[in-house]
Order: structure tokens, then sequence, then C-alpha cells
């Protein structure tokens, strides 16, 4: 009995052997006669499977966009248009409202009622991250061309398992647009510091007509933004860029440095009432009444001269907002992007893959961006070059390398997304507590200090959720 | 009892199974709801799983420095708005109340603040108001009551001027068709014996008026108590509850809670707050209607 269970069990060893043998890899060639190095082995690929050709016919997309104008929307709204007819599939876009976008991203979220791709800013991207609803994205990044897209860029879409969710298509930044003519007439250089952006601000203030540079604070982002401009040349930061851990509550006294800056720039050479000023208000101040010199802007400005008052649009230029003494540490950047939703389904995963390759050729890049100059430039590379050869931005090339620069080769931040996607960027964009101490600190109601403490205390408990 | 009182009563009921369901699907679910997520840290988040806090939010809420002004805030706003009102309602139905010619035409034109959207109002109101275009802004600049380039809007005591003054405009037609109407009720021999009594215009006023508007002025007190302060529209279109959250009332503080930071849970806690204050009313309400009955 003991033999013929040995035997059964040599047989079994045997079959084994054999069945590893085969799932193994293969054996090695024979080694060199020589002793020279044996060549790296290949990495091991499994044999490349053929991409399965979907047929999409039948096929429906939920697109959201949130968007502040008209002619961009246009210009998504066509490209979808003719992608999906072909494509073959049906398209349904929805337009949100900018001012209550992230509210409306979480309810989708939360009902899990989310579109399949959506063009959203990094305010929304973070919110639909944080909700676990939106695809990695880096293998659609890699088939358009990794490279073509900057690593800034790239990296402030990144999560925290190290995965791209959404894909560069804009970019936007925040830059000081002033009147050329006035500066010319009054013999004022570009400022190189603080103090010299305040002198020259100071300087350009002219009786009741002209203010030298609003400090807009309405109360949802707009606030939140023009302190973090400010912020971001000192080198403060709501969370680590290296680590994503929240800094804010570390940084007081040279956070309180920054709002008592912001409370000097009001009192000097701002108007009165630009505490509840919005984008609107300055942007028109600027472009088309001609009431205030210089402001912060993503460069929308030069859409409301062209469409309002078109002799001033030569009239503007821009520069990089100063560091404290000269050495800006980095700015305030944004952008826009595509992002897709997760889908049960490989079919449907792979028609938002196709449909978001196929938004990716130059000239579709290009024509977005083009749909508000200067606002936005395309952040996928080979569409530069068409941008800057349109009519549109002939005149504003300085602009546009200023711009460039300050956003390709130069270090920039998103609030919140300074170590990549987080859902602070969401709350900092939805809460009201930026506006409430702002401007509490620029009508007298708070210290410097208790303004700081209102912001870090309200920020400082959404980070102890995240 | 019959079996046609049965069949009449069991009739009734069914008459009001429709009302019924109406207000458990409507009312009361949505109140058990509110009052359940007050006591967790529900969010907008859908990651988040809602866990039970105790009356955290509640401790949250109470020990906010903010809390305190937007509770003010929502005392101010509501007192002098429903003041306004009834002064207004009051003196303009005695008005209309008066024999004159183009009374109809009159009486529809007062009207008119009660049918304007309040979206049409804010902006309106937000345009002429405006520091560098607005024509508001611009006379009382050249008043020397504003500072160059400045708004009421943008001042933190004026804008809750503004805005008490605009909900007094556009709400007081309520209460002006109610006391019309109860004017209308009062028998005018009371006038006439206190006439012939050698009773003055005023005295008249004072002492038969206003006791016979008694009954409706307590019933507009506390409707308008409970529609004012749980207003929200107007405010946050023509403010958004600034500047430095001096117009943020406790309608506008749980929109930011719930909508803006997500807080579902805080947003409910605060929700009750207000809530209990207007329960406060209803029961005052109630128990003057059968004190009446």
């Amino acid at each position: 009995m003991k033999r013929i269970i040995a035997l059964l069990l040599t047989v079994l060893m045997v079959f084994g052997l054999c069945a590893c043998g085969q799932s193994a890899a293969p054996a090695p060639a024979e080694a060199p006669a020589n002793n020279e190095p044996a060549p790296a082995a290949e990495p091991e690929t499994p044999a490349a499977e053929e991409p399965q050709a979907y047929d999409y016919s039948g096929q429906k997309l939920v697109i959201w966009t949130c968007l502040t104008a008209d002619a961009q929307y246009e210009v998504l709204n066509k490209q979808f248009t003719e992608l999906g007819k072909e494509m073959g599939v049906e398209v349904e876009v929805e337009r949100l409202s900018f001012n209550e976008m992230i509210q409306k991203l979480a309810t989708a979220a939360s009902s899990g009622d989310v579109p399949d791709i959506m063009h959203v800013n990094f305010g929304g991207t973070a919110q639909l991250y944080a909700d676990e609803v939106l695809m990695p994205v880096d293998g659609i990044i890699d088939t358009i061309g990794a490279n073509d897209f900057s690593e800034a860029y790239k990296r402030v879409l990144t999560g925290a398992d190290g995965n791209i969710y959404g894909i560069p298509d804009w970019a936007m930044h925040t830059s000081v647009w002033y009147r050329k003519d006035l500066f010319e007439e009054k013999g004022l250089e570009i400022p190189k510091t603080w103090s010299e952006f305040k002198a020259t601000a100071v300087a350009l203030n002219d009786g009741a007509d002209m203010a030298g540079f609003p400090v807009p604070l309405d109360g949802v982002q707009v606030a939140a933004q023009t302190l973090y401009e400010l912020m971001c040349s000192k080198g403060i930061y709501f969370l680590d860029p290296k680590t994503g851990e929240y800094i804010f509550d570390q940084e007081k006294e040279e956070a309180i440095e920054v709002i008592d800056y912001l409370v000097d720039l009001y009192k000097s050479a701002s108007p009165a009432a630009s505490l509840t000023w919005s984008w609107g208000d300055y942007r028109n101040a600027l472009a088309v009444s001609g009431t205030v010199a210089m402001t912060l802007d993503m460069g929308a400005v030069i859409g409301n001269a062209q469409g309002n008052n078109p002799e001033m649009t030569t009239k503007l230029g821009c520069f990089d907002f100063p560091g404290v003494d000269g050495n800006k540490v980095a700015s305030f950047g944004s952008g826009y992007c595509f992002v897709g939703t997760k889908q049960d389904e490989p079919l449907r995963e792979a028609l938002i893959t196709d449909f978001l390759i196929a938004l990716y050729t130059p000239e579709r890049a290009a024509e977005r961006a083009l749909s508000r100059p200067m606002f936005a430039f395309p952040s996928y590379l080979p569409a530069f070059e068409i941008y800057k050869q349109s009519e549109k931005v002939a005149d504003f090339q300085t602009e546009i390398d200023t711009i460039f620069d300050a956003f390709e080769n130069s270090t920039w931040y998103w609030y919140g997304m300074e170590n990549g996607l987080s859902p602070m960027s969401a709350h900092i964009e939805a809460t009201n507590i930026f506006g409430v101490a702002l401007q509490g600190a620029c009508d007298g109601t708070y210290t410097s200090e208790e303004a700081y403490d209102l912001i870090n205390e309200d920020l400082a408990a959404f980070a102890a959720t995240m | 009892m019959s079996s046609y009182s049965k069949r009449h009563r069991l009739i009734g009921i069914l008459f009001a199974v429709p009302a019924l369901i109406f207000l458990l699907t409507f009312v009361l679910y949505p109140v058990a709801y509110n009052i359940y997520l007050s006591f967790t840290n529900a969010s907008l988040s859908a990651r988040k799983a809602v866990r039970f806090v105790g009356l955290k939010n509640f401790t949250a809420m109470f020990s906010n420095k903010l809390f305190k002004q937007y509770f003010w805030n929502t005392c101010k706003w509501t007192f002098w708005s429903v003041l306004g009102q009834m002064l207004l309602g009051l003196g303009l139905a005695m008005l209309i109340s008066q024999p004159m010619k183009g009374a109809t035409a009159i009486r529809s034109f007062l009207l008119i603040p009660y049918v304007v959207p309040a979206v049409t109002l804010a902006l309106v109101s937000k345009w002429i108001l405006n520091s560098d275009y607005g024509i508001v802004s611009y006379w009382c600049q050249q008043a020397g009551w504003l500072d160059a380039r400045q708004s009421f809007l943008a001042m933190k005591g004026p804008a809750m001027w503004v805005v008490v003054i605009l909900n007094i405009w556009r709400s007081y037609p309520f209460p002006m068709l109610i006391y019309w109407a109860a004017l209308k009720s009062i028998d005018r021999d009371l006038y006439e014996a206190a006439t012939v009594d050698g009773s003055t215009k005023w005295q008249s006023f004072l002492y038969i008026t206003l006791p016979q508007l008694r009954a409706t002025t307590a019933v507009l007190i506390i409707l308008r108590i409970v529609w004012t302060a749980t207003y929200y529209d107007l405010i946050y279109m023509v403010t958004g509850g600034g500047p430095t959250g001096s117009t943020t009332t406790l309608p506008i503080l749980i929109y930011q809670t719930s909508f803006g930071s997500g807080q579902l849970g805080a947003g409910a806690a605060i929700s009750m707050v207000l809530g209990v204050l207007m329960l406060g009313c209803i029961v005052i309400y109630i128990r003057n209607n059968m004190k009446e009955e």
C-alpha cells in the first residue's frame, strides 16, 4: 500500500513540475560563452491585445460643462455634436451654472447621477475626485502624447494614488492687467517688489475717477483668489506642496503680513465699494469704463474690451504680480480639463476614452482656447502655435509669452491643490469665509489676525475631515 | 353608530387620505429627516459615511463666533421688516378705504410690488445702488452722503437697511389687503357715535380702529414674522449676506453651511434652531386662534 501511495505521489509531483514549467518564464538562453554580462531581460509583457473594436451605435453620452461665457459653450457644443456624428453616438450637453457647480457636482455624485464626461475647472475636478467617481486618464494622456502637456498641469490633476484624473484643456494664469497708456503718461515702470507695486498703485490714483488697483473681495471665490495670488507670491500655501498636509495653521505670522498688505492696498488705492466687487465689476472698471488702472485677472479683460470698448484693447498689457522683495515664489494658475467618470461596462469606458482622445487634435484644442482668447490658452502644446498665429491674439504676443512663461516655466498652484487633487480646493471654492474675513479686515471689523483666525479655523476644521 | 353614519365617516376618512399622505410625505418626513440629520455628520460628499455625532453640531454652532452675529442679524431683519410692513400696510389700507375717485386704480397700483419677482427687484436694486454707475449712489455721492465710488451695499451698517427697505416695499401689500378687509368690517355706527360724542379723528383711530384691528394685527404679525425670518432669496441676491456677514441671516447661513461647506448635518442643526423659534410663533398663533373661537 505504501508503495502505491509513494508511486502516486511521485506521479503527481512529476505532473506538478511539468505544469509549473509550462507556466513559468521560458528558460533563459544559454549563458554567453564569455563573461560579458547577460543582456538585461526585456520586461515581460503580455501578448499585445488587439484593441477591441466596439460598435458605438445607439450609445448616448451625457456631457456637462460649467462655463462663464456663451462663446466657449458654443464651441464646445459644436465639437461635441461633430464628434457625436462621427462616432455615431447621441450626445446630450448640459450647461451648469458656474456659481452652483460644486453643489451640483456633489449632489450628482451622492445620487450617482453623474455625467459621462465633464469639462470642468480644478475645483470641480477636485470635488468629483473626492467623491471617487472619476476614471484615471493616464492611458488617454499617453495616447494623445504625454509630453504635449506641461508637467505642472499634470501634477495638479494627479490624485493621491499617483494617477491623473483630468486631461488638461485650457490654462489660465493670474497676472496684473494694466493700462499701458497711463503708465507711459505718468512715467511709471513695471513694479518689481510689493512696495513698488503699492507705490505704483497709489501713483495711478487720480481723484475719484481713477483707482490705482482694486482689491475685489466678493464673498465666494473672488476674495479667496485675490488673497491666494498675494500668498503665492510670498510662498504661503494652504497645503504643503510636498506632502499635501494642511500647513496654513503653521504660517500665521506670514499670512497676517499678507492680509496686512492686502488691507493696505485696499485703503490706499482701491475703490471703497470693491469690498463687494466680483469678476465682472473689476473687469468692466478696467476694460470698459476705464476707472481703474490695474487689476489682477486671468485675461478676460481682453474679451470685455473687445466686446464693449475696442479702443481700450490696445491700451492693455499684463505683467506678473511681483514677489515681496522681487523674487516671486509662485503664482496662481488655473485651468479647465476634461474628466471621464467610472463606468461598469468596457464598451462605455472605451467610448468615453475614444471621444476624449478625438477632442485632442491641435485644431480642436486651439479652437476651444480661442473661443475666449487671453482668458484661456491651450495647454496642449501642439495647439499652442495655432493659437498664437490666430488673428484674435495677434496684438497680444508679448502678453501671451508672459503668461505662457509663467505657466510653463515657473511655479504655480491652484488653491488647495498644491500637492495634487484635494477636496480642500472644492471647499475653498464654495465657502464664503474668505469674503467675511477679508471684507471685515478692510472695513475695520476685524484685525488681520482675527481675519486670519476666521479663515484658518474654517479650513482647519475641513482639513480634519479630509 | 348606524351603518349610514359609519359609511359617512369612512367616506370622510377616505377624502382626508390624500391630504394625509401629502402631509406625511412633504411635511412630516422632511422635518423628521432634518431632525435626524442634525445629530449626524452628514455631508454632501458621497464617500463619507453618515455617523451619529450627538450634540456636536449644536455645540459647534453655539460656539461659532459668527453664529451670534447672524442670529442678531436675523432678529434685526425680521423686526424692522415686519414693523415697516405693518405700519405701511395699515397706513395705505386706511388711505384706500376712504371713498375717493379712482380708488380701484390706486388699489391695483399699490399691489404692484407684491407681484414683482424678487430677482427683478434684486437686479434693479443692485443696478441703481452700484458704486460707479448707480443713479441712487450718484445722487448720494453728490449730496455728500456717500464717499466717492462707495455704495450702501458695500457698507456693513447701511446694507442691512437697504435690504430691509426693499423687503418692506415688496411685502407691504399683504398687510395692506388684510387691514383693508378688516377696516371694511368695522361697524360704521361706532365712528358715528364717537363723532356725536365729540371725538377727533385721531381719538377715533386710537380708541375704535386700533382695538377693532387687534386680532387681525396679532395674526398678521405672527404670519409676517414666520415668513420674514425664513425669507432667503431677496437678501441673497442683493448682498449675498455681505459685506462682512452683516446681512447674513440664519436661512442664508443654513444654505452656506449645507451647500457651501457641504455640511448637511451642521446645516440641519441651524435649521432646527430656526424651526424651534418659528414653532414658538406658530404656537402663539394657534393659541390666539383658539382664544377667539
